[in-house]
């Protein structure tokens, strides 16, 4: 079944087209690659799903609602949870600290039963605690629990992104470029970790340059150029597709 | 014994005996001048624990917060001296009122940051003091306001300066109790991440336009208390105390103290308020060496507070947590 | 109201607009160089009028005292950049709003102790009657003031578009990296442009000082107005923040000719909240959405 199906989607900015027209589906419980050469208009694309960008045109739907004119935390709230290129971890806090402000949308706190610590708070309180124990060690980051996010080695940052993003309880997980800057083993790790949280039901789409990562995990790709489709299927046939070799010439050897 | 004081346990038990202390304050003394001095304190601590959230938390700079005192004051000082409206009801008023302007300016001023929103929050506070000059019906202008009542409940007035003292401060330690909660909970660490990274916040589903207005309003609300007992404390007020130099030597208070700190902010407002006393704490001084350091107020405060982000960005806090033996780092510093 | 009253208040106007120009070319060249605000400029507002009128008494002839005062406060502001923006310039906003307005609070707090609590006055600079021009009379320093400031625009101009500071200050408003790919000194032009912002405020300081009379706490009243003025412009451009200026000043002029005087303060805030929140970008601002 279509989890996510965007459709006819388009972004100027000025007077460039960073995505023209992409339409594709992704199906519950799938990991789907999104690849493309740099400035093909992948995290553009991100940004337009969470409702981080407003598309100009086209259309994208979730879960059979429609997500146009959602703002980034409505989106997050109706199931949809990203990380970033660039981390956006909360530096001063804890790894714990990070993923528990990802248990946001599904506590209930506010300032008030905060302010008096009503049990009602405390049990929630040690609830959302146990469960980002839980998290931590589904990513492996459980020994940065009580690190300062500053001070944790940069491929468990990307780590940490994850399980605050798994945090939110989405059923569509979007990893922007979680391979870069990852070691070959943190890589590994990454691939294990990112098959385990499919199979506990959630669906992955992901950003990747680490073609090796992308032929391993993902059961389709698609491939951007320049802001449009240029292919999609399963990794074996994209692999030979003449203009997805074509799009990559001149880019470094991507197939590892 | 002395393995039983690790820095977790002092921190713990600090708060708890500096609460002894205060309280046992006047059974030791009868001294007007200290209680009058130490009730400075106590609301100046109230107002710092609002803007320590704003400010120091949530990371959004007000340079408008003594106008909310100033808000707070005049409404509780004209309808209890003007309208004999009960005072609880006229510090209740004073509060919400505070809360509600808070509210107001918040809302257009989500778009702005940093530099932008310092500069409308100045604004405001300027437009306030020329409102609390020119609103002579309500406000008696540059005269100010005089024969505000003292505190009372029903029939039981709380009239003396140790009464009063003892008020503001429980009042005080209210709102740091109610505010070390917030921080530890849901809408406190959401402060923090918006503070870290308003991107990541979003993406963790935390609406920050809400979230901003919400601890505006809050911050603005406790300023607006602490106003209020101001006005029933000192029975006169007048424009020039609710001035930007008052807001300014605020946001210097959670500066020396620390970003991402109660208690560092906290210590900071005490030793600050305390400066220009030191009298009242230290009997002995020279009349000639208050004087001084009186006229040199401002200038310490200025020197500090550029000294504390040159060289010590974590200010007191991150001091106490080193001499405390605990890491500094992630230890807030302003951002 | 007839016309010579009207001019009149035209007059007083633009004579307050000028002053406003200056002070807001200041901001401007130091957010154009920076991207900060500093909260520091009314400060040297402050300072131009105190050190005339300490030059005055200490037997200075009055043009080297307001040439001194000039050359002093831009040293002033070169140095405060140097010891207290550089070392952290690398932080966010906060941190150097924060440094600016300690700055601005151990400036004001300096000159009362230089030059005491008092409100003091600068001799004119060419005494004698007022002008009198079509029924409004106008006094001979208000000429001096408009003299002033443009002299002091088209230097800045000419130092914008023909030197080659100009184009590294223009550079550094783009992108810092950029410029300095094009090896150009930014640590340098960033010390300049605070250097020309304070010589700038100065400048409006001891124009308008024989006129208004100065004090150690006129500093952020005109910092305040004078970023009005450079927001109601549009923050960045020198053209608009000599506009945004005069602009304000008529506002203000009119406002008490036809309003009361009241409020005349208020004006400048309302104005400032106004565009604060219904157009940042100020009046000849391009519209510029903020990239995720």
């Amino acid at each position: 079944m279509s989890l996510l199906s965007v459709r006819g989607i388009s972004k100027r900015f000025g007077g460039l087209t960073a995505v023209d027209d992409v339409s594709f589906e992704v199906f519950e419980g799938t990991i789907k690659a999104l690849i493309g050469p740099n400035g093909a208009g992948k995290s553009t694309l991100f940004n337009l799903l969470t409702g981080f960008e407003r598309p100009d045109a086209g259309s994208v739907s979730f879960g059979g609602t429609a997500l146009g004119g959602k703002r980034p935390h409505e989106v997050v709230r109706v199931g949809l949870a990203r990380t970033f290129q660039n981390t956006q971890l909360f530096e001063e806090m804890t790894g714990a600290e990070n993923v528990l402000v990802g248990m946001h949308p599904t506590m209930r706190t506010g300032f008030m039963a905060g302010a008096l610590r009503l049990p009602s708070t405390r049990a929630e309180e040690r609830d959302a605690r146990e469960r980002v124990g839980h998290l931590l060690r589904l990513v492996g980051a459980d020994q940065y629990a009580d690190t300062p996010a500053a001070d944790v080695p940069h491929g468990v940052r990307r780590l940490l992104e994850i399980a605050r993003a798994l945090a939110t309880s989405p059923r569509l997980l979007l990893l922007d470029e979680p391979a870069a800057g990852l070691n070959n083993a943190e890589t590994r790790t990454l691939a294990t970790c990112l098959r385990r949280i499919r199979d506990d039901g959630i669906t992955i789409l992901v950003v990747e340059h680490d073609m090796g990562l992308v032929m391993d995990v993902s059961e389709e790709i698609v491939v951007l150029d320049r802001g449009r489709k240029i292919a999609e299927g399963p990794p074996l046939l994209i692999q030979k597709d003449a203009a997805v070799i074509e799009a990559y010439l001149g880019e470094e050897a991507v197939y590892a | 014994m002395a393995r039983f004081l690790t820095p977790r346990i002092l921190g713990r038990a600090l708060p708890v005996v500096a609460c002894g202390v205060l309280f046992l304050v006047p059974m030791l003394t009868d001294d007007r001048y200290l209680f009058k001095v130490l009730t400075f304190v106590g609301l100046n601590v109230i107002v710092i624990a609002g803007l320590a959230l704003l400010f120091g938390f949530a990371g959004q700079i007000s340079l408008g917060h003594a106008a909310f005192v100033g808000i707070g004051a005049y409404t509780c000082g004209y309808l209890t001296a003007a309208r004999g409206v009960p005072w609880i009801v006229a510090v209740i008023a004073g509060t919400v009122l505070a809360g509600v302007g808070g509210f107001l300016l918040a809302i257009p001023s989500l778009r702005l940051k940093g530099h932008y929103l310092a500069m409308a929050t100045l604004g405001f506070n300027e437009i306030m003091s020329v409102l609390f000059v020119e609103l002579r019906p309500v406000t008696g202008g540059n005269d100010g306001l005089r024969g505000i009542p003292f505190a009372s409940i029903g029939a039981w007035k709380i009239d003396t300066p140790a009464g009063n003292y003892l008020l503001v401060w429980g009042v005080a330690v209210v709102v740091l109790l109610l505010t070390a909660n917030i921080i530890r909970t849901r809408p406190g660490r959401a402060m923090r991440a918006l503070h870290g990274s308003e991107l990541g916040a979003l993406a963790s589903g935390v609406d920050t336009g809400r979230l901003k207005t919400e601890v505006f309003a809050l911050s603005a609300g406790i300023a607006g208390l602490a106003g209020a007992l101001y006005a029933s404390s000192v029975g006169f007020i007048s424009p020039s105390t609710f001035s930007l130099e008052f807001s300014v030597l605020l946001i210097a208070m959670v500066v020396i103290g620390g970003a991402g700190s109660l208690a560092g902010p906290v210590a900071a407002c005490a030793l600050l308020t305390l400066l220009p006393y030191a009298d009242a704490l230290i009997p002995g001084l020279s009349k000639e060496l208050i004087a001084l350091i009186q006229d040199w107020e401002a200038d310490i405060s200025g020197f500090v507070m550029i000294l504390v982000l040159l060289f010590a960005p974590g200010g007191l806090a991150a001091l106490g947590r080193r001499l405390g033996g605990t890491s500094a780092r992630g230890a807030g510093g302003v951002q | 109201m007839n016309s010579a009253e009207l001019l009149q208040f035209v007059a007083s106007g633009l004579q307050n607009g000028a002053v406003y120009a200056l002070v807001a070319l200041g901001f401007t060249l130091v957010y154009a160089s920076t991207g900060i605000i500093n909260f520091a400029q009314g400060e040297f507002f402050m300072l131009g009028g105190m050190l005339a009128v300490a030059g005055v008494r200490a037997g200075l002839p009055l043009p080297f005292a307001a040439l001194a005062s000039v050359v002093l406060t831009a040293s002033i502001g070169l140095l405060f950049e140097r010891v207290a923006l550089r070392p952290r310039r690398d932080s966010g906003p906060t941190v150097l709003i924060i440094i600016t307005i300690g700055g601005s609070m151990v400036m004001k707090s300096l000159a009362r102790h230089a030059f005491g609590p008092n409100e003091l006055s600068l001799p004119p600079f060419s005494p004698g009657v007022p002008i009198v021009f079509a029924g409004a009379s106008i006094d001979r320093q208000v000429l001096w003031i408009w003299g002033l400031t443009i002299v002091a625009v088209v230097a800045l101009t000419f130092l914008y578009s023909k030197t080659k500071l100009g184009r590294a200050m223009r550079a550094c408003s783009l992108s810092h990296d950029a410029a300095r790919l094009m090896g150009i000194d930014t640590a340098r032009v960033v010390m300049i442009s605070f250097g020309l912002a304070a010589a700038l405020g100065a400048l409006g300081g001891v124009a308008v000082a024989p006129l208004t009379q100065t004090a150690f706490d006129v500093g952020s009243r005109a910092g305040l107005k004078g970023f009005a003025a450079a927001i109601l412009g549009g923050l960045g451009n020198p053209i608009a923040a000599v506009v945004g200026g005069l602009v304000l000043g008529l506002l203000e002029s009119l406002s008490v000719a036809f309003i009361s005087s009241t409020y005349k303060d208020a004006i400048s805030l309302v104005v400032l909240l106004a565009v604060l929140f219904l157009r940042p970008q100020g009046l000849l601002g391009k519209s510029r959405r903020e990239k995720v």
